[in-house]
Parts: structure tokens; C-alpha cells; sequence
């Protein structure tokens, strides 16, 4: 029993790595609905009216990009649909170049069009003071986009002035600075509704939020991109990332359940 | 000197703090801070120039003095001046164009050396997360058996593999997202904003001072 107890890692490790590649390479079809955090997101996007623009901060990086990237893909297949004008920032430098990728990838899907249909702010220091700057004057946060054409110049920009001529605004965030942030020095000051994605060990944070109506939904991992393609019926990386995901979940059960099971018998024996 | 090692910083500390707090409730002063917060940004901005010397003196004693890991040190280093270097030829624009996004070598050494990496080191958590749980998840007491319980229904909950088991499981997992896990973690905001709130008037008004240095309060 002792054996049993203090089994090789590497077993583990073995276990794991051939029940996540099985589930990647066999293809079945595991049922996804939606939450109502989730839906939530979907219906307010629904809700805005075609030409309404947007933004989306992309506050995170190319460790979390796994589960944050296929959220950002929902979203803005969702947004590129209903005609929406989509303003992206980035309050992470290593988030510059993922948002760019991101951007010119399902831009180029719906065929839409650089600073008419979305543009890209880039990354700019500062945090929560960076989202401050936003709030009082627009042009004073980003004085260009990434390709140094002054925004005032730009269609979707141009009569944006300030975070409250915003109807809504998505934070996907790994971390600091993020959602927290965009609640405490954006949406409180400046109303707008704030929707969130963020990845799944950090989504219990922000239950307390959504109760509150500080959030207006909420999607957490790669089940609530999962969920999200569901809804706009394009299921993609997330769904299909569902497989592994669910089965490394049944693999570490079980080996919670088997390590239990050995803890009582061998206590018993004692 | 003791006035320019600690009373002006104090000052300074209290001057700002009591600034801030007071913009926000007065908006008559949305100058002041719309300045205040570009000042913030510029003043974080040299931080990292601060923190990108500290990081390179670090790892660069480290390769000079050969001890151990030194390694990974010179590979630290040699990466930052390649990426530094990719970055100011910025695809033949230059150090003061706008930074090429699209191609280049920057681009590449983000998108194949970066992106993949970062995926890579997220990804060995499932196996590590495995590992951990086999040996240190037991139901040694009551409460661990809950905790354990609840920790398997929202594991299976999230997952749609759940769903396929009974349609209860997603169900009580979101319920207990919804009301155990947001009245445990609403208790643990309250009470951490209400210590951050109390750090801060007690740097505010240099009760606390060992953001100087100083080992005592």
C-alpha cells in the first residue's frame, strides 16, 4: 500500500500525457451549453446596435494564450458579425503582439477593414493609470495607434473621446493589471458596461462582481470560450480543446480517488 | 542628508497620497489628476528602465562570478540584447518609427520562440497539477472530505463531460460558484481592501516606512 502511495510521478505524468494526446487525436463530440455568465456576454453584444463601437483590452500573454486566445476569437467573430466597431488596447506589453495576430487573423474572415471597422491602440505603461487617462481624455491615453496614425484620424476613433462614449467594453485578462482594475478606474467612474473573460483559476475571484452589477458577464477559461463558440455557432479551438480538457479532469479524479482509496486501506491495515 | 533620504520622501509620499485620495472626490481638480495619472505613467515607465537594469546586473554577476545556473543567466542576457536589437531595427524602420507589428525579427522571435514557450510552460501545470493532487488530496478530516467533494463536482461541472455524466453536475457546480465560493470570496475583499486601505494611510501619513528602507515602522 505504501508502494501505492508513493507511485512514481512519472508515472502520473505518463497517464496524463497519453490521455490528453488520445483525446486529441480521436474525435467525439461531448454536449456544450452555455452558462447564464456567458450567455449574458452573448446578449449584450446581441443588444448593441450594428456601427456601435466597442472596445476589448487584451490584457494577457502568450502563456495564457491557450485559453484566452480562442475567447478573443469568439468575441470578435461575434462582434465582426453585428457590424460592431471594435477599439483593441493592450495593458500588457507582451499582449501587443498576440493582439495584433488575433486581430489581422478574424479581421481577415469578415473581410473588415483596418480603422474603419476595428483599430489597434496598442500598448501604452501605466496600468490602472493608462484606463484613468481613457476615462478623462482619450487622446491624451493614446495619442496614436500602432501604425502612428493619430486617432483622431481614424473613423472608428474619431468621436471617441473618452471611455463614456462607450457602450461596452470586454477586458480579457491573465492577471494585474486587469479586471479589477478596469472596475475600479472604469466602470465606476465612467459607465459603461464591462463584461470580463478571464482564465478558469482566476474566475471564482469575480463572482462577488457579477453579483454586484459591476460585471455583465462573465467567461472563465477555455470552457467559457467553448461555451461562447456554442452560442455564435462556430465551434472551433475552444470546443474541440474540450477533449483533452475534460478527460485530464477524469485522469486527475481518478487519481484523487485512487490515492484516497490507498490512504484508508492502508490505514485500516495499521 | 536625513532630509533627502527620508523626510523628503516622506513628504513627497504624504503630498501625492493625500492628492490622490482628494481628486477623486473633487471634481473641480480633473486637471490635477488626468496630469497626476500621465505623471504616473511616465514615472512607471522609468521603473521598468530600472527594473530591465536591475534584471541585466543581476543576471550579468551571476555569468561573471560562473555560479550556479550561470547558464541560464548568459541565455537571459543574450536573449534581451538580440530582442532589443530586433526591436530598435524594428524590420529596417528604425528605433523611432512605429514598432513593425507584422513582420520582422521581432515578430518571429515572439511568434515562434515566445508564443510557443509561454504555451509550453502553461500547458506542463496539467501534469504537475496531477501529480500534486494524487499525493496531497486526501480526506484526512470532515472538512478536507468537502472540500474534496466539492472540488470534484466543479472539476467535472465545468467540464461538458459533466454534462454528459447528469445534467445536476454543471448545475451544482455553478451553484457552488455562485454561493459558497462568492461568500468566502467576497469576505477575503473585503477584508483585503480594508488592509490596503489602512497600508495606505499608514505610508500616507509615514507610520509605515519601510518602502524607505527602514527596517522598523
Amino acid at each position: 500500500m505504501e508502494r501505492l502511495l508513493n507511485l512514481d510521478r512519472r508515472f502520473v505524468y505518463l497517464v496524463v500525457f497519453v490521455g490528453i494526446t488520445l483525446a486529441l487525436l480521436i474525435d467525439f463530440k461531448l454536449p456544450v451549453s452555455a452558462t447564464a455568465n456567458v450567455k449574458a456576454v452573448y446578449d449584450d453584444i446581441e443588444s448593441l446596435e450594428p456601427e456601435s463601437t466597442i472596445m476589448i483590452s487584451f490584457d494577457f500573454g502568450p502563456s495564457t494564450y491557450t485559453e484566452l486566445g480562442p475567447m478573443a476569437k469568439a468575441i470578435l467573430r461575434h462582434c465582426f458579425r453585428k457590424d460592431l466597431k471594435i477599439i483593441a488596447v493592450t495593458l500588457v506589453p507582451e499582449g501587443q503582439g498576440l493582439t495584433q495576430t488575433i486581430l489581422d487573423e478574424i479581421g481577415s474572415e469578415f473581410d473588415a477593414k483596418y480603422g474603419d471597422d476595428y483599430v489597434f491602440l496598442g500598448y501604452k505603461a501605466g496600468n490602472e493609470a493608462v484606463i484613468l487617462n481613457m476615462g478623462q481624455n482619450m487622446r491624451r491615453a493614446f495619442e496614436r495607434d500602432v501604425a502612428g496614425t493619430p486617432i483622431a484620424d481614424i473613423p472608428v476613433t474619431r468621436s471617441i473621446t473618452s471611455l463614456s462614449d462607450l457602450p461596452y467594453v470586454i477586458d480579457l485578462s491573465a492577471g494585474y493589471p486587469g479586471v479589477e482594475e478596469w472596475i475600479q478606474f472604469g466602470e465606476e467612474r465612467y459607465g459603461f458596461k464591462l463584461a470580463a473573460g478571464v482564465t478558469a483559476v482566476m474566475a471564482p475571484d469575480f463572482f462577488p462582481f457579477l453579483q454586484s452589477g459591476q460585471l455583465t458577464g462573465l467567461l472563465g477559461g477555455l470552457s467559457g470560450a467553448a461555451q461562447y463558440e456554442h452560442l455564435i455557432g462556430h465551434e472551433d479551438q475552444a470546443v474541440s480543446g474540450m477533449r483533452p480538457q475534460s478527460v485530464g479532469h477524469l485522469i486527475i479524479i481518478a487519481f484523487i480517488l485512487f490515492g484516497n482509496i490507498a490512504y484508508f486501506a492502508g490505514r485500516s491495515k495499521q | 542628508m536625513a532630509f533627502f533620504q527620508r523626510t523628503l520622501p516622506l513628504a513627497i509620499a504624504m503630498v501625492a497620497g493625500l492628492l490622490g485620495i482628494l481628486t477623486f472626490y473633487i471634481p473641480v481638480w480633473e486637471e490635477f489628476e488626468t496630469r497626476s495619472a500621465i505623471w504616473f505613467r511616465i514615472v512607471f515607465a522609468f521603473a521598468m528602465i530600472l527594473g530591465i537594469h536591475s534584471l541585466l546586473h543581476m543576471h550579468w554577476v551571476k555569468v561573471r562570478r560562473q555560479q550556479s545556473g550561470w547558464a541560464y543567466s548568459a541565455i537571459t542576457v543574450v536573449a534581451f540584447v538580440i530582442t532589443l536589437l530586433f526591436a530598435a531595427y524594428n524590420a529596417g524602420a528604425g528605433p523611432f518609427a512605429a514598432q513593425n507589428l507584422k513582420e520582422g525579427g521581432l515578430v518571429r522571435a515572439y511568434d515562434h520562440i515566445y508564443v510557443p514557450a509561454g504555451a509550453t510552460m502553461f500547458s506542463l501545470l496539467a501534469f504537475f497539477i496531477a501529480s500534486a493532487a494524487y499525493r496531497t488530496f486526501r480526506a484526512r478530516s470532515a472538512e478536507a472530505a468537502i472540500l474534496l467533494v466539492a472540488a470534484i463536482c466543479v472539476m467535472l461541472g465545468r467540464v461538458p463531460i459533466g454534462a454528459a455524466i447528469s445534467d445536476y453536475l454543471p448545475q451544482f457546480a455553478q451553484w457552488l460558484m455562485d454561493t459558497p465560493n462568492m461568500a468566502a470570496r467576497r469576505g477575503i475583499l473585503i477584508g483585503v481592501s480594508l488592509g490596503a486601505i489602512a497600508t495606505a494611510l499608514r505610508i500616507i501619513f509615514g507610520i509605515e516606512r519601510s518602502w524607505l528602507g527602514e527596517d522598523r515602522s
